[in-house]
Order: C-alpha cells, then sequence, then structure tokens
C-alpha cells in the first residue's frame, strides 16, 4: 500500500503509549454500538502500478477530442493551453494550499487573485471582480440574487436562447427566494432578443433583473444588447459574456452593464469531462458590499509594504451565516491562476487575433455547410465568432451527429432541453469552431455532413 | 528549525511590462463597428520566460501541505498523493468534452459510476451524484432537495424551518437560507447537540436538521442515533455535513446513523488538492426517499454500456453546467482504490490517534473547553493569552514563523479565542513533535515577539482593517488611487 499514512516502525505505539492506550479501539470509545458498521465493501488496497493501469484502463475506454476533427464549442471549450500554464497549476505551493486565511504565508496566491481580479475588470469594464466563482452558470446564479438584493421585483429575464442547463441552474438560484425566470422571446430571423417584450415586462415593474448573454446561446453576437440598458433604467443589466470574445468586443461596462459573469474554462483550463470550471463575477463598486464570494484587496504590512488580504469579509458566510450575500467557501483559485496565466502568456494582442482567427475559420465552415441541402448553416443571420448554429431540415439532430461521429467527425451538440417533457424550436446543432481545426479538418466536416444528409436524403 | 519564506520584491504582473499602447483589436468582418472594441484589453505583453518567473516567484511567497504542516481544523489538508495528478492530466481525461456522444465517454461514465458506488458504501446512503462544486454548492444542493421533498409532499409552506447546532459551519445556515429556508440556531450543551433543546426546538415547522459528526468541536455526537429519531419523529429530514467524514471512515457512517442526505467534500476526506481555494468536489449522498431529487444527469449503467440519465421528473435539474469536478472524481478514485478498504479504516484511526497524542500535549499549554476523548481535530481557547496581552491571532501569526500553518483561528464562536487544529494521518509522529514544539515555543514567547509576528514570511502584518476600509481591489483601483495622490 502507499506510503501516505507513516508507519515508521513503533511508531504508532508511540503515540498509543503517550495516550496511555494499547489500541485505537480506545479512541472510538464515543461511537455507540448500534451506530458502529462492518465492511464498507470497498475492496482490496492496490499498489500505485496497479492503479495506474486501472485508471488507464477506463481512460482508454474514452475517445479524447484529439481522435476526431473536434466541432464541440458553447461554454466549455477546447482551446489549446500553452504548456507553460500546466507547469505553473502544478506547483504545488499553489495547489497543495488552502484559502489564503492566512495572509501572511499566502501572499503568492493572493497577489495572483488579485491580478485575476485586475484583468476580469480590465476585460469587462467594471469595477470589482471577485475571486472567482463554480462556473459560468453558478456565476449567473448568483448575479440573479445579487440583483434582487440591488432592485424590487420578483421576475428575472433572460434570453429563450439561454443554454438550458444554465437556465436550470437559474430557476434553482431562483426558487429560495420565491423568484421567478422568465423567458424573453427572440427574432426567428436573427435570433435577436425582443426588446418590445423586455420594454413592456420592465414597464410592469415586477423585473429586479435582465441577464443577456455574449455570445448568445446559438453561438452569435447579438446587436440589441448594448441597447438594452437603456430600455431598463435602474434595472440591473447582468451580461454572461465569453472571455475570449471580450477581446475583440466592446466591454459591456461601456454600455451599461451592472455586472458581468462568464464562464472562464476557456482560459488555460482542460475540458476533464466538464469539470472544474471557472467562473466569473464582475459589477460595480457601489455594490461591491452586495456581491457574493470571496474578494482579494490590497493594504499595506506592518512595515508599510504593499500586502494582500481577503477582505470585506462581512459579507461573507463564515461571519454572517444565513445572512451571507453567499455561501461561497470554496472557490476556484487555482483555476483563477490558470486563466490570468494563460491570459497573460497570450496576451491582449494574441487574444484578440486569436479570435480574428476563429472567427475566419468559422465562415469558412459556415459557408461550406450552408452549401448542403437540408441544411442552413448558419441558422441566424447575425454576426458570430466561433460558435454558430445550423439547422437540420430533415432527420434528427442526434443521427446527423452520430453519422458524423463514424466519419470522425465530432460536428457540436444538439440544442435541447434535456428535461422531461421539454420542447425545442427545431433540430439545432451548435458548432464550435477550434483553435485547432485545420482547412483540412474544415473540408472533413463538411463532407461528412454531406455523406450524412445524402444518407438521410435516401432514407427519407 | 528556523524557516524564511521566500521574500521577492517582485512587482504586479502590470509593472513588468513598459510598454502600453494598446492597439485597436483586428477587425472581424460582420462585426458592426458600435460592439468592436477600440483597444486592446489592458494588459501586459510579456515573454513566456517573464510569465513563467513571476508566478514561480509568487508561488514561493506561498505555504502549501508541500511546504509544511497545515492543521486547519476542518479543512483536513491532507497529503495530495502525486500519482493523482498525474492521472488527472493524462489526455484520455482531460482532453475530453462533456458534450461528446456517450459511446466516446464511456471510461468517463464509468468512473463516475464506480466511484459514485465506492461513495455509496462509504456512505451507507444509495444514491450518490458527484455533480456539486464544492462542500457548500452540495449543501445548498441538499436543500434544494430537501425543499423539492416537502414540496411534492404538500408541506413545504409549513416546513420552513431548518435547524443547526450552534458549532455548524458558516456555510450550513447560508446554504438552509440560499434555498429559502429560515435558519435557527440550538445551542450547545459541552460542545456537543443539546438533545433536550433540540427535542424543544423541533416541530411541524422543521424541515430539517443539519448535522456535522464529528462536529466542529472534534466531538463524535454520541446520542446521534437519538437525534435522528427526534428529528425524524417529528417528520424532518436530517442532513449530514460531510466535512469531518476522515475521522469515521469504515467506524460508521451517514447512512447507519440515520442521515437522509450527505455531501462529502473529496477535496477533504479523499485527498484531493484545496488549490488554493477551490476547485473542491462536493457530492451529494442520499437515502432511496431523496435520490429521485437528486441532480441530472444520472450515470446508469445498462448491460456493460454506460449513459446519462436525464429521465428523472422529480430531480430539481441543474446546479452546474455538464456534470462533477471530473478532474477530482478521477483523483478521489485513484485515492480510494490505492488505501482500499483496510487503508480507509486506517485513515480514520491514524487521524484520530494523531488529534488525540496533539491534543493531549497542546492541551497542557492552552485550556481545552470540552471533553478530552475528541476525533479528528481539537479545540483550544487562547483565551489565557490575553493575561499577557495578546490574542490568539498573534499567535496563529508567530505560529507562521515556525514554518508551519496555524490552526483554523476564531472558530468556532462558541469557545472564546478559539484555535481548531486538525492534524491529518498524513503527518508523522515527528512532524506533529515538530509541530507541538513550535507551538510551545511561541505561545511560550514574549508579548513583544508575538504582537511582532511574523517576521520570516514575504510580508509583515498584514492590515487587514485597512483594506476593509480602503478597499482597493483591482489594477483598476490603484490607477484611480495614485492619480489621487
Amino acid at each position: 500500500m502507499a506510503r501516505w499514512i507513516p508507519d515508521e516502525p513503533g511508531e504508532e505505539a508511540a503515540l498509543l503509549d503517550a495516550l496511555g492506550i494499547n489500541s485505537t479501539d480506545a479512541l472510538f470509545a464515543d461511537v455507540p454500538k448500534k451506530a458502529r458498521i462492518g465492511r464498507m465493501g470497498v475492496g482490496p488496497a492496490r499498489e500505485e502500478p496497479e492503479v495506474v493501469a486501472e485508471v488507464d484502463r477506463l481512460l482508454e475506454r474514452n475517445r479524447p477530442m484529439s481522435k476526431f476533427a473536434s466541432f464541440l464549442g458553447g461554454r466549455i471549450s477546447s482551446r489549446y493551453a500553452p504548456a507553460a500554464v500546466d507547469a505553473i497549476v502544478s506547483r504545488s505551493e499553489f495547489y497543495s494550499a488552502y484559502t489564503p486565511y492566512q495572509a501572511e504565508a499566502s501572499q503568492g496566491m493572493l497577489r495572483t487573485l488579485f491580478e485575476f481580479q485586475s484583468l476580469w475588470v480590465e476585460m469587462t469594464g467594471l469595477d470589482v471582480a471577485n475571486a472567482s466563482l463554480y462556473d459560468g452558470a453558478s456565476a449567473a446564479g448568483e448575479a440573479l440574487l445579487f440583483c434582487r438584493r440591488l432592485h424590487e421585483g420578483a421576475r428575472f429575464l433572460v434570453p429563450a436562447s439561454l443554454p438550458w442547463e444554465e437556465r436550470s441552474v437559474l430557476e434553482n438560484y431562483a426558487t429560495g427566494p420565491g423568484l421567478r425566470v422568465d423567458t424573453i422571446p427572440y427574432d426567428d430571423r436573427t435570433g435577436r432578443l425582443d426588446l418590445h417584450f423586455v420594454r413592456e415586462a420592465v414597464g410592469r415593474r415586477d423585473v429586479f433583473g435582465v441577464l443577456a448573454d455574449v455570445p448568445n446561446g446559438f453561438g452569435h453576437i447579438d446587436e440589441g444588447v448594448p441597447e438594452l440598458k437603456s430600455i431598463l433604467g435602474d434595472v440591473p443589466l447582468v451580461v454572461a459574456a465569453d472571455p475570449l470574445s471580450l477581446s475583440v468586443l466592446e466591454a459591456p461596462g461601456n454600455y451599461g452593464a451592472d455586472v458581468v459573469v462568464g464562464e472562464g474554462q476557456g482560459f488555460g483550463i482542460a475540458p476533464s469531462f466538464g469539470g472544474p470550471l471557472l467562473g466569473l463575477f464582475a459589477c460595480r463598486k457601489e455594490h461591491v458590499r452586495s456581491a457574493p464570494g470571496r474578494i482579494v484587496g490590497a493594504t499595506l504590512d506592518a512595515d508599510g509594504r504593499r500586502a494582500y488580504a481577503l477582505t470585506l469579509v462581512t459579507r461573507e458566510q463564515h461571519i454572517r451565516r444565513s445572512k451571507a450575500t453567499s455561501n461561497i467557501c470554496t472557490n476556484e483559485s487555482l483555476m483563477a491562476l490558470a486563466f490570468v496565466v494563460y491570459a497573460t502568456l497570450v496576451g491582449p494582442r494574441g487574444l484578440a487575433r486569436l479570435q480574428a482567427s476563429l472567427a475566419e475559420k468559422a465562415r469558412t465552415l459556415a459557408s461550406g455547410l450552408g452549401g448542403i441541402e437540408g441544411l442552413r448553416a448558419p441558422r441566424f443571420d447575425a454576426p458570430y465568432l466561433a460558435d454558430f448554429t445550423v439547422e437540420l431540415s430533415r432527420g434528427t439532430a442526434e443521427e446527423f451527429l452520430d453519422r458524423l461521429r463514424r466519419r470522425k467527425v465530432l460536428g457540436g451538440f444538439p440544442l435541447k432541453d434535456r428535461r422531461p417533457g421539454a420542447t425545442s424550436d427545431g433540430e439545432r446543432i451548435l458548432v464550435g469552431v477550434p483553435e485547432s481545426a485545420t482547412e483540412k479538418g474544415i473540408q472533413k466536416y463538411v463532407e461528412a455532413a454531406r455523406a450524412a444528409l445524402a444518407v438521410s436524403g435516401r432514407s427519407a | 528549525m528556523t524557516f524564511h519564506q521566500a521574500r521577492w520584491d517582485e512587482p504586479p504582473v502590470w509593472e513588468l511590462s513598459t510598454s502600453s499602447s494598446p492597439e485597436a483589436p483586428p477587425v472581424i468582418p460582420a462585426l458592426p463597428e458600435k460592439l468592436r472594441r477600440k483597444a486592446a484589453v489592458r494588459w501586459p505583453e510579456l515573454s513566456e520566460l517573464e510569465v513563467v518567473r513571476h508566478y514561480t516567484r509568487l508561488s514561493q511567497m506561498n505555504f502549501g501541505i508541500d511546504t509544511g504542516t497545515y492543521p486547519l481544523g476542518s479543512c483536513t489538508m491532507k497529503y495530495n498523493p502525486k500519482v493523482t495528478e498525474l492521472l488527472a492530466r493524462r489526455p484520455g481525461a482531460s482532453n475530453v468534452h462533456p458534450y461528446q456522444p456517450e459511446s466516446t465517454v464511456q471510461g468517463s461514465l464509468e468512473l463516475t459510476w464506480r466511484l459514485e458506488r465506492l461513495l455509496s458504501r462509504i456512505t451507507g446512503l444509495p444514491e450518490v451524484s458527484l455533480q456539486p462544486a464544492a462542500g457548500a454548492h452540495g449543501e445548498y444542493a441538499a436543500m434544494l432537495m430537501v425543499r423539492a421533498y416537502f414540496r411534492d409532499r404538500g408541506e413545504l409552506s409549513e416546513r420552513s424551518e431548518v435547524l443547526l447546532p450552534d458549532t455548524a459551519h458558516g456555510t450550513n445556515p447560508a446554504s438552509a437560507a440560499m434555498a429559502g429556508f429560515t435558519t435557527r440556531e440550538i445551542r450547545d450543551k459541552d460542545g456537543s447537540v443539546d438533545l433536550e433543546e433540540l427535542r424543544r426546538a423541533l416541530s411541524a415547522k422543521t424541515a430539517c436538521f443539519m448535522l456535522t459528526n464529528p462536529n466542529t468541536a472534534g466531538l463524535f455526537e454520541s446520542e446521534i442515533l437519538e437525534i435522528a429519531e427526534a428529528v425524524h419523529g417529528a417528520g424532518a429530514l436530517l442532513y449530514y455535513d460531510g466535512a469531518n467524514l476522515n475521522a469515521i471512515l469504515g467506524v460508521t457512517h451517514p447512512g447507519r446513523m440515520g442521515f437522509d442526505v450527505a455531501h462529502l467534500n473529496l477535496h477533504k476526506t479523499f485527498s484531493t488538492p484545496h488549490g488554493g481555494g477551490g476547485p473542491g468536489a462536493g457530492v451529494l449522498a442520499a437515502a432511496e426517499k431523496l435520490g429521485p431529487y437528486l441532480p441530472v444527469p444520472r450515470v446508469v449503467k445498462e448491460g456493460r454500456k454506460f449513459r446519462l440519465d436525464y429521465e428523472r421528473p422529480k430531480s430539481i435539474g441543474k446546479i452546474k453546467t455538464a456534470y462533477g469536478n471530473f478532474g477530482l472524481d478521477l483523483r478521489a478514485y485513484a485515492y480510494i482504490l490505492s488505501l482500499g478498504e483496510e487503508g480507509l479504516r486506517h485513515v480514520a484511526r491514524r487521524a484520530v490517534l494523531n488529534s488525540n497524542y496533539a491534543a493531549s500535549r497542546l492541551g497542557k499549554l492552552l485550556p481545552r473547553p470540552f471533553r478530552t476523548l475528541v476525533k479528528h481535530e481539537f479545540v483550544l481557547s487562547g483565551a489565557p493569552l490575553k493575561e499577557k496581552g495578546v490574542r490568539t491571532l498573534d499567535l496563529a501569526k508567530r505560529l507562521l514563523d515556525e514554518g508551519v500553518h496555524a490552526p483554523t483561528v476564531y472558530f468556532p464562536a462558541m469557545v472564546e479565542e478559539s484555535l481548531m487544529v486538525e492534524l491529518p494521518e498524513t503527518e508523522s509522529k515527528r512532524e506533529l513533535d515538530g509541530y507541538i514544539a513550535a507551538f510551545e515555543r511561541a505561545v511560550t514567547d514574549t508579548p513583544e515577539n508575538l504582537r511582532a509576528a511574523p517576521r520570516s514570511l514575504s510580508v509583515t502584518r498584514v492590515d487587514e482593517v485597512r483594506a476593509a476600509r480602503e478597499p482597493l481591489l483591482s489594477w483598476k483601483d490603484l490607477r484611480v488611487a495614485s492619480a489621487k495622490s
């Protein structure tokens, strides 16, 4: 068995001796007999090589994205992370520490988190960022509760195109305080939010916040989003923004966003089957005392030198308990480290160039797919950056994707609410173009799509 | 041992780069002018080596388990085995998208399913979901499940109250409140639940009693079976905060103790790294009657194949994008495989042995407010330090100078000037004796030295009051502040 528990000869006996007992049984005398258990059924211990072999055996049953021409996008990205990101994240001074409660011993992580907060502030055009939340969806959930602290009302409006998982998370955050998540319809041609609907809803004075995502759940950029704040007035606007898109898009703080949340996984964090992820949250300084999560502040040490500490802790659960702004304790610090290291390695110009290159590749793919009968690509007449929606006029999205898979193409994922009884608007697929996409891979997708639809045309 | 942490005069990352000509980003055709960013994000342009040096230097000013003993109570700062880091970075684990077709992710699904089965056996609760990203996230999801359960039974409007002991972690009342419950704290009796007090508080209004066992005073709640009976007798549910599961692995489990739903912290009991404050993983385990309310999707096995099941009409839905924190699930799976049944039992026995050994020694230096038989952690009171004009905070800072981390301080709150010490099973007797000696030097040091501590870290005492009074929360704030001065 691994030597993770010290067992030097005589060691345990010496500890027992010091306590005047001869077995650890005495230490569990306070556990009533009726509460004791027998065997758990966990199996025998294994040596390290056996464990490696067993985990590898399971992982061999996966076929990672590298085995395919992969076009999986959405909130979780397969963007390449420079090796230096993992080299830093692998430093155990960072990963084997915990929340920096003792500031003096933990300046490294505190400074990193301060840099991370600063970066999200620069990207969003807002004033204050927290030190991370679990993921983009839970960050949106926290934003919902945050808005309710700023404004009266019972309804929170979200786009109908919002990914269903996020919608479901938001509904959970809304349910405790008895709030409602309502849907803003979209224009069928462009996917844009129906601003008349928003104006009317806000006019009824029961809306306490509105969320818009950039790009939206269809992958497209909604040109109406910058106009929202003029409709909302003092009703808070939450923008859920993809961080890479902010390298080329106007900072949401500059068009009136009061909160900007996002999923930060694409910045140096492997997709790892969906976790860990990284929730991003920024707001205006006047609202900081209502903000959720840990926040790092700059201060001085006893010698007057610059130092950093967790701050504004009277918002938090360990002080305020049931009155806290959030229950957050553990967040995603190490992922915040990956985010800031990634962004600094790539640099602001590099990020913008990367986004421009993805947009170029996405256009090539969309125009290739657009020429195929039975496919509308892109489905919406709206700008896009790396992701876009295609719609099938026959067959199901799942069948189509399965045919692509057999040709070694992961063609995206179906835009379908997976909850029982849910319905979807059409057979739609979100296609995402990763940085690794080559001209050949794009061509392969187009050919596979043509072949898949030719088959379904025959069988129809 | 003398300790000197690295003290780099390392400037913030933005001061490393001197060029500041934020050019406009490249024009993306079809993107309307009004949506375009006019200037690139304001952030430095550095070489890879400069970036690597910067963050390497910062890492050297950070204290982790690999640096030294880290006895934060209720955090279970045990060794994070290196082999688990290696495995989590395999491309077959990391380069897998959650929305790949199920046929291409059978390995991830099987590993998830296997880990769920193992955790079910360890907790004695049949239904498990790995979705929550952290302990508090798991608590919150569990409270949403409690809510959905009573809504289904038409009792939600009446059962609006969650009870907890005053020893509860702050996340418990915060999670219950977020899920829409009012909370009421039960006063402890000598650090444990006062059963009579609990019985008086239970009523037709009670939805749930949230309990950590062993609790944050390090005491096993010996009346747990009576507690469960009382809670269930009132028609309420019993929730297990698994933060302290490490102490009872293989001895008892939430199922046997009568809990209906539990969360576990893989980053505590099952050795996944704490990451400087996350990522964690906050597994949910539920009794049969609460199983249908767990988040979707659930992983199911059909023949030799695994798939994601969303057809759970009673489910609370999602609490996070995709599934759990798979990278951490994999580490925990490797950990459990390595230790096996006997190893996990040994974990609890050694952790409790370490704890009692250290408690008996440190109890000679500072008073212990509760009974002496403890589990994985114990509480001391720094109140006597006040006689010489110092506080627990000074002692904590002085400990840092010894090359060890401080215990959790000022929690639990019902003990004056409290210190909560947890020395997990991975600390050898040598390390324990070293910690005890360091503690003794610190406690017996002069008031002047205690107040002047720390002196051997990258900074001296950090002014946290100033940080809160004049919040400087980003580079932008620093720019504004320096423009003013």
